[in-house]
């Protein structure tokens, strides 16, 4: 992966192809950029021979969406193919786009493979401090709160998104069974009971590419929502930001830096945060309804940095984008063979990172459940769970994100007054900081309205550590791993040789692989067996004393009980949609 | 929520609200309220019973 800065390239053209337009709303942008990968097109068999083959799963863009979904079915062995339009990860120019990696993403991350490199290359902070005006409001040190400790991945870690996406690209290639499509635009598209058709165009040549499950991973100007007649919820609002990527020659603290109110930016606030490459990222929040080509300009950039940091801080400009914040939700997630997932679903402001981690969740929960049908271990029915949870998931993110651009940019008059009265009493009174929303950190989750769920389940389960059977040690994604996308029903404590048969039979019949949990002091009595000395994976899963917990691919509960009976046999069926075919 | 009597003097109470705004300006009074209804919320806390309080507020008929 590149890791210096060099001058952007020029666009290249090639005959009877358009070059990649920006397609994510950062229509402009300065800066030298950075220097990134670049893939080899190559003529796909529909044009090199005319061969149509039917293909089970179309992936329409790689993003750090698109990639996830492609990578995780990679290594659940499905065979697939991605489209994507350029030929390098990012958007030419624009290449700098998220940078904050939650938990829940990088414990995917580590089970696809890619998470040691992320760790190598982004960057852990522990200390925050938020400011209003020349006053410090709050600070707090991560390291002191102990939420996440137990996951074997940090509570998050900041880093370009295109490195992910290099990550995860060489990843498939490593482990084949996805094609990935450069230089491949789709242009039309149609489907109906028989199957879709996609219009594909290529340095090439136009062709068909015929497909029974197709997803919709192209961003936030999907054409898909316009081909499937979409719906969509959205909300238009006034508040611009302009990011720049800089380095120094006399580099700031590592700490990540948040003004509510910026003396230097004209009492609008502003974000300061540190990602690989030494490389920072500072956010300006702009004039209400700012002309985005003004703000970027670079004089006008120079201006701002040297304002903040001093007119001799020797800064370097790597990328310049401004943006206009807005939130978007598709109604449905599913359209008969479409799914649609990351920016295409929903599109939200950037506070607590809900973007790029909800759409890695996405991938995530539609992988495992596509394996499942197209092996003919899930009834079709699980499919429509995929909307069930995941628009769940962005209805919330779009409201927990609504609430922190509200506080950031309050409308005038009382509004603006309770902000004043929030800031002020949260520099004398702890709880009220609670009020100071710079962001909620995107979470797992949970699912509640899943007809795959049980009531108790819908959680998502953390990376914790364990030892197998040989005292060595293990952690939950060498559980799943070892599962290899059946569903993982863990037993804890001893149920008794009535339920040990029971399992033994249930195990012999359905797409299940039983592992027994111990305790400290229990003994074991199926062969499958792992200790928990210290109860975090009880705690992970979710339960208490002897229970069961049925453990998806995607690392959620999808059902917990205690009596190994009929009530388990049930919760199997319910989470691969199969109680719902007779319906 | 309760509607019923709960202060230990609430003319005491209405006698302090109003000596707090004392002196001050359209803006410093509104600010001051606001502080008040946060501080006040707090000692609230339960979520069911702010929303009633909200409720409640916003549903004096004229």
């Amino acid at each position: 992966m590149p890791q210096t800065i060099s001058p952007a390239r020029e666009p290249q053209a090639s005959a009877g192809y358009a070059a990649a337009t920006f397609t994510n709303g950062y229509e402009f942008t300065q800066g030298s950029g950075y220097t990134l990968p670049e893939y080899p097109f190559t003529e796909p068999p529909e044009l090199a021979t005319g061969q149509h083959a039917r293909h089970p799963v179309v992936i329409v863009g790689g993003g750090i969406t698109g990639l996830t979904l492609a990578c995780a079915l990679a290594q659940l062995g499905v065979a697939a193919v991605l489209l994507d339009e350029d030929n390098t990860v990012g958007v030419k120019g624009a290449s700098s786009r998220g940078i904050c990696y939650t938990q829940k993403s990088l414990e995917i991350f580590h089970r696809l493979g890619v998470y040691e490199r992320i760790a190598a290359k982004g960057i852990q902070w522990s200390v925050g401090r938020t400011f209003a005006g020349e006053d410090e409001v709050y600070s707090f040190d991560l390291r002191q709160q102990s939420a996440y400790n137990l996951s074997s991945q940090p509570p998050f870690i900041n880093i370009q998104q295109f490195y992910i996406e290099g990550f995860l690209v060489e990843r498939i290639y490593e482990l084949g069974h996805v094609d990935l499509r450069w230089q491949s635009r789709v242009s039309a598209f149609e489907q109906d009971a028989g199957g879709a058709v996609l219009t594909v165009e290529t340095p090439a040549g136009s062709y068909r590419l015929e497909a029974d499950h197709v997803v919709d991973a192209t961003g936030s100007h999907s054409p898909f929502r316009r081909w499937c007649k979409a719906s969509v919820t959205a909300k238009k609002g006034d508040d611009r930001w302009c990011i720049a990527d800089v380095r120094f020659t006399k580099r700031p603290p590592t700490e990540r830096h948040t003004w509510i109110e910026a003396p230097f930016n004209d009492n609008r606030a502003v974000w300061q945060h540190l990602m690989g490459d030494e490389v920072w990222r500072i956010d300006y929040q702009m004039a209400p309804d700012a002309d985005p080509a003004y703000v970027s300009r670079e004089d006008v950039v120079r201006e701002r940095l040297a304002r903040q940091f001093g007119p001799d801080a020797g800064v370097e400009i790597v990328w310049v984008g401004p943006y206009a914040y807005r939130s978007e939700c598709i109604d449905q997630m599913r359209h008969g063979r479409v799914f649609f997932m990351g920016d295409s679903a929903k599109v939200v402001s950037p506070f607590g990172a809900r973007g790029g981690n909800t759409g890695i969740a996405d991938a995530d929960n539609l992988a495992w459940k596509l394996a499942a049908v197209l092996r003919g271990q899930a009834a079709p029915a699980l499919l429509d769970s995929y909307h069930q949870e995941r628009h769940e998931a962005a209805q919330q993110n779009v409201l927990v994100t609504n609430r922190t651009a509200r506080f950031l940019r309050p409308a005038d008059g009382v509004e603006r007054l309770f902000r004043q009265a929030a800031i002020g009493l949260a520099k004398q009174h702890p709880f009220a900081r609670q009020f100071v929303n710079t962001g909620r950190m995107a979470v797992a989750n949970p699912y509640t309205r899943s007809r795959t769920c049980g009531s108790t389940g819908g959680l998502s389960v953390q990376n914790v550590s364990f030892e197998w059977a040989d005292g060595s040690p293990g952690v939950v994604n060498d559980l799943l791993q070892w599962a290899g996308g059946h569903l993982l029903l863990l037993v804890f404590g001893d149920p008794g040789a009535t339920a040990m048969r029971r399992l033994r039979a249930l195990a012999g019949g359905a797409p299940v692989r039983c592992v027994q949990v111990l305790g400290a002091d229990d003994r074991a009595a199926a062969r499958e067996h792992v200790r928990d000395r210290h109860g975090h994976l009880r705690g992970a899963c979710h339960v208490f004393r002897h229970a069961w917990a049925l453990v998806r691919p995607d690392s959620y509960v999808a059902a917990t009980g205690e009596d190994i009976d009929a009530s388990l046999v049930r919760a199997i069926e319910k989470s691969l949609g199969a109680d719902q075919e007779a319906a | 929520m309760n509607t019923t009597l709960h202060f230990q003097d609430a003319d005491l109470f209405y006698e302090q609200l109003l000596d707090a705004h004392q002196g001050l300006s359209k803006e410093q009074s509104d600010l001051l309220n606001a502080r008040l209804i946060l501080l006040l919320a707090n000692q609230v806390g339960d979520a069911q019973v702010l929303r009633a309080c909200i409720e409640a507020a916003k549903d004096i008929p004229k």
